[in-house]
């Protein structure tokens, strides 16, 4: 199936009309980021503390808001975290003022004392690892394969087979609810679950991440971040101009900064995090943006030295229209993948996907309308003709 | 031409054949990262600060008993390093009376001279550590420390845990990766645990145990702390364990051992058959010991760790080299404590900079999520491609499955780590691979559409789209290096599978692409027709 061929759109037509809605989107993203401060930054450059919890039943947001209070995190932020049911909760707190750690401990000691009851048994299943349930087992000895030396860590097969079966389970759900979830899996016998359920107890809560960064980490993250983007930017620039001529540079470069203010912008918007994620998804998408220009720019370079004649306006437009379907194709596979992992890969990967999103079809948009249009500006401005009218003029 | 495609298909054939066989089957041979299989990831700073200042107080007190002891110069005092304090590389000597100052000279040149600079301003002796003592008892701290957290982390029972230095040579730093650690509270306690243990004989209550406010301990000392007297707290509790209060002891400040004077600990049943850590001491230490408790019987000892009180019993017999500490543990606290002093102390404290755990499940979810979306996003390609390039479609179905395959044989044989923004690139790659096929797909058909020849169109085609395919993925890829260099863990990961795909897909496409064209081409001399 062919499409968009031999097509002779005339792009550079409508640039003026354009110029003015994409400079109204930069500065829209501007102003809601900078000056605004819209921007969620996460913790990553914050520093703070971040914890995802799963409870047995959908607590009480307000009543976990109060217990943070009085535990000394009154600015802390919490939200639900994916389906309702799922009964996750999202808890995320600045560092504690001349602190270099973070404070999960405090945070999850004061959500264990109010959400988690029977915190008097020392063993949660929901909490310890295989190892330690598999030593208690052990110890307690259900089967009786005979007294077990506290000083010993010799574990029977059975009880680690068991501690890992509980796992596994803990790996697909979650968390445990109830009993009955033990009742009849592979590994844990009547005596084990019946020791089980006189020794342990299934904790109401189950932590899914635990984020501690400190200030100083946070700072050298930010440090690091701003190196990142401007060695990366220097070096695509630097690559451009020793392939291209001085305009095409001058081109691909308004275009990246177009793109990222507006994809910023409305990242911004969305409520999504700015962290360590989202400064590779930026690149990712400089790089994508700068690859649909350069594209464009190598037929216009191809061209130039075909047509030798032909005005700049000219050529720019039917190279656009040369490289349209590739554009519109490549485009489109792109943001086939980066749709589904916006829907399907989860909320980790979701402000990540966000951005490619938009950037994707920004960075598209932005090949033929801003990269080209700066061009011919460049050329109008300090092209050859223009030199050689002020020449004239002098 | 036919002897070039035969020697091409076999060279295409032996990389992917040694990318499978490097990467089948991959949950087993690519490495995952923390957030993929669940896990704790640290970076922890030594405070080297600790280490210099009980070096530079061990100095300065060898320089007081010296002079005390062999030059007769009793009651000088120094003033040093308190914590906090920010140079606790200097201690000073002052009130020396004047016609004194050559015997401090002596005792600094035959004690201290190799790593200490000297300067008198008065009646003040000012000692300064060198900068490469100062810097080589830094670098022991944080190698120290690592021995001592490995020790730890290894007979915590971590699989394949990994300590390293952070950065440079001379960083305080270590960073700590710990997979399929579920319990972050117990394993930090255990790691960061200075596990200093001393055991300091009580002067008030004499007879052991404790009281109840610090102002009765005060009172019975008579007012005021003496200068080789330090009054401790130490954590109550009731039978069940429960922390119930704060109780205090008055002790000697000097410890009549230390956890440095231990062979070996380890957890057995006390008289009641509740956990108690059991230690034996070197035979020397056991011997000083033995006369030592012979010498206190009736009087109380506290066992001290990291400078809390964990008990104060009251000395019945004579103790040699062998004895327990009863401390109301609960089993894991028990173990826990022996392990740390069989390990060691920590020559430093340490604080913990960053910490991110991911539990189990999160891990799961997100490998499952991740692999869901690529298949579809790789479907939907294929989809498309085929679609849109017929029979040439099928080529770029060849190429995405040749990229996916060498991504992951590169992932194995690099021993680079698959992250979760790991697989958002090889996602981003299958969307991204295609587009150099589809630049010289486009191509072909427009020289197609110019009215030349198959096989002109194809040569012409992937002629001119190189410079187009090397120039767009050049880019994308200084964006991936700088990523690598100033990424952290998951980043990297990121930055690695994106490089990968893009070398992946250069290849594939110039390369592979190429020979399907040309085998498809060679098959009939006169092709009138290219399905695409």
């Amino acid at each position: 199936m062919q499409f968009l061929t031999d097509t002779k759109i005339d792009f550079m037509r409508y640039r003026s009309a354009l110029t003015v809605v994409s400079v109204a989107l930069i500065a829209a993203g501007l102003l809601y980021v900078f000056v605004l401060g819209k921007l969620n930054i996460g913790i990553d450059f914050a520093g703070g503390t971040q914890v995802r919890l799963q409870f047995q039943e959908q607590p009480d947001l307000d009543r976990v808001r109060s217990v943070l209070n009085e535990a000394g995190f009154p600015s802390a932020l919490i939200q639900r975290l994916g389906e309702v049911e799922a009964n996750e909760v999202l808890i995320r707190t600045a560092t504690v003022e001349g602190s270099e750690e973070g404070s999960s401990d405090a945070l999850l000691e004061a959500i264990d004392q109010t959400f988690n009851s029977g915190l008097e048994a020392a063993t949660d299943i929901n909490r310890q690892g295989s190892d330690a349930v598999a030593r208690l087992l052990s110890r307690l000895d259900p089967e009786g394969f005979g007294a077990q030396d506290p000083g010993v860590i010799e574990v029977p097969e059975a009880y680690q087979t068991a501690a890992d079966a509980i796992l596994d389970l803990r790996r697909r759900d979650g968390m445990i609810k109830t009993w009955d979830d033990l009742e009849g899996i592979d590994g844990i016998s009547p005596a084990i679950l019946g020791s089980l359920k006189e020794n342990t107890h299934i904790g109401d809560l189950a932590i899914l991440a635990v984020e501690n960064v400190g200030p100083q980490i946070g700072n050298e993250l930010k440090q690091r971040g701003i190196w990142a983007v401007a060695l990366s930017l220097l070096g695509m620039l630097g690559y451009i101009w020793l392939r291209f001529e001085l305009r095409f540079g001058v081109g691909a470069v308004v275009a990246i900064f177009h793109d990222v203010a507006i994809t910023l912008g409305l990242y911004a918007f969305g409520g999504y995090e700015f962290n360590v994620t989202t400064i590779a998804a930026f690149l990712t998408l400089v790089g994508y943006s700068v690859n649909d220009t350069v594209v464009v720019f190598d037929r216009v370079r191809e061209n130039m030295r075909r047509y030798r004649r032909e005005p700049l306006v000219k050529l720019l437009n039917t190279s656009i229209n040369q490289t349209l379907s590739r554009t519109i194709m490549t485009s489109g596979t792109t943001l086939l993948v980066v749709l589904t992992l916006f829907l399907f890969g989860g909320d980790v990967l979701r402000g990540f996907a966000f951005i490619l999103l938009i950037g994707i079809v920004v960075g598209t948009y932005s090949s033929i309308y801003v990269a080209s249009p700066v061009v011919l500006l460049w050329e109008k401005y300090f092209g050859r003709e223009a030199r050689i009218e002020r020449a004239k003029a002098r | 031409m036919k002897q070039s495609l035969i020697s091409r298909g076999v060279l295409i054939l032996a990389i992917t054949a040694i990318a499978v066989f490097m990467a089948f089957p991959p949950s087993v041979k690519v490495k995952r990262g923390l957030d993929l299989q669940g896990g704790m990831h640290l970076v922890l700073e030594v405070k080297t600060d600790d280490a210099i200042r009980s070096e530079t107080n061990h100095d300065a007190d060898t320089l007081l008993e010296r002079l005390a002891e062999d030059k007769e110069l009793p009651g000088l005092t120094a003033q040093r390093p308190s914590k906090g304090d920010a140079d606790v590389a200097r201690f000073t000597v002052s009130g020396v009376p004047s016609d004194r100052g050559a015997d401090v000279r002596a005792i600094y040149k035959k004690f201290l001279q190799d790593r200490w600079d000297l300067a008198q301003n008065g009646a003040d002796f000012v000692f300064a550590m060198r900068d490469s003592v100062e810097r080589k008892l830094r670098d022991e701290a944080v190698g120290q420390a690592r021995r001592t957290i490995r020790n730890r982390i290894d007979q915590y029972g971590v699989s394949e845990p990994v300590i390293q230095r952070q950065g440079f040579a001379d960083s305080d730093r270590l960073v700590l990766q710990l997979p399929g650690v579920e319990d972050p509270e117990r394993v930090k306690s255990l790691i960061g645990r200075t596990a200093f243990l001393e055991w300091k004989l009580a002067i008030y209550p004499r007879g052991g145990g404790f009281s109840l406010s610090r102002e009765d301990v005060l009172a019975n000392l008579g007012g005021s702390i003496p200068a080789d007297v330090e009054i401790l707290e130490g954590v109550q509790r009731d039978l069940n364990g429960n922390d119930i209060g704060t109780q205090y002891v008055a002790v000697e400040r000097r410890p009549v051992i230390t956890g440095r004077d231990l062979k070996t600990a380890r957890v057995g049943p006390g008289q009641f058959n509740e956990p108690v850590v059991i230690f034996v001491l070197d035979y020397q230490k056991g011997q000083e010991f033995g006369e030592m408790t012979k010498n206190n019987i009736g009087r109380g000892m506290a066992v001290v760790l990291d400078n809390r009180v964990l008990t104060a019993p009251t000395i019945n017999g004579q103790i040699f080299e062998q004895g327990n500490i009863q401390g109301s543990f609960d089993p894991e606290e028990a173990a826990d404590l022996a392990t740390s002093l069989k390990s060691g102390a920590l020559p430093a404290e340490i604080t913990f900079l960053e910490e991110r755990t991911v539990g189990p499940s999160l891990g799961q979810d997100s490998v499952e999520q991740g692999l869901r979306a690529g298949l579809l996003g790789a479907g939907l390609v294929v989809v498309a491609m085929l679609i849109i390039y017929l029979l040439a479609g099928v080529n770029a179905i060849l190429v995405l499955t040749l990229n996916i395959v060498f991504v992951f044989g590169a992932l194995a044989a690099f021993g680079a780590t698959l992250t979760l923004p790991g697989i958002a690139g090889i996602i981003l790659t299958i969307g991204m691979a295609v587009d150099a096929n589809v630049l010289i797909f486009e191509r072909i058909r427009e020289e197609l559409r110019a009215g030349r020849t198959v096989k002109a169109a194809v040569a012409s085609g992937f002629g001119k789209a190189l410079s187009s395919i090397i120039d767009a993925n050049v880019t994308t890829l200084i964006a991936a290096v700088f990523l690598f260099q100033f990424g952290t863990g998951p980043i990297r990961g990121f930055a690695v599978t994106l490089s990968i795909g893009i070398l992946a897909s250069v290849f594939t496409a110039v390369f592979v692409s190429r020979w399907v064209f040309d085998l498809w081409l060679s098959r009939n001399q006169r092709v009138e027709r290219l399905y695409i």
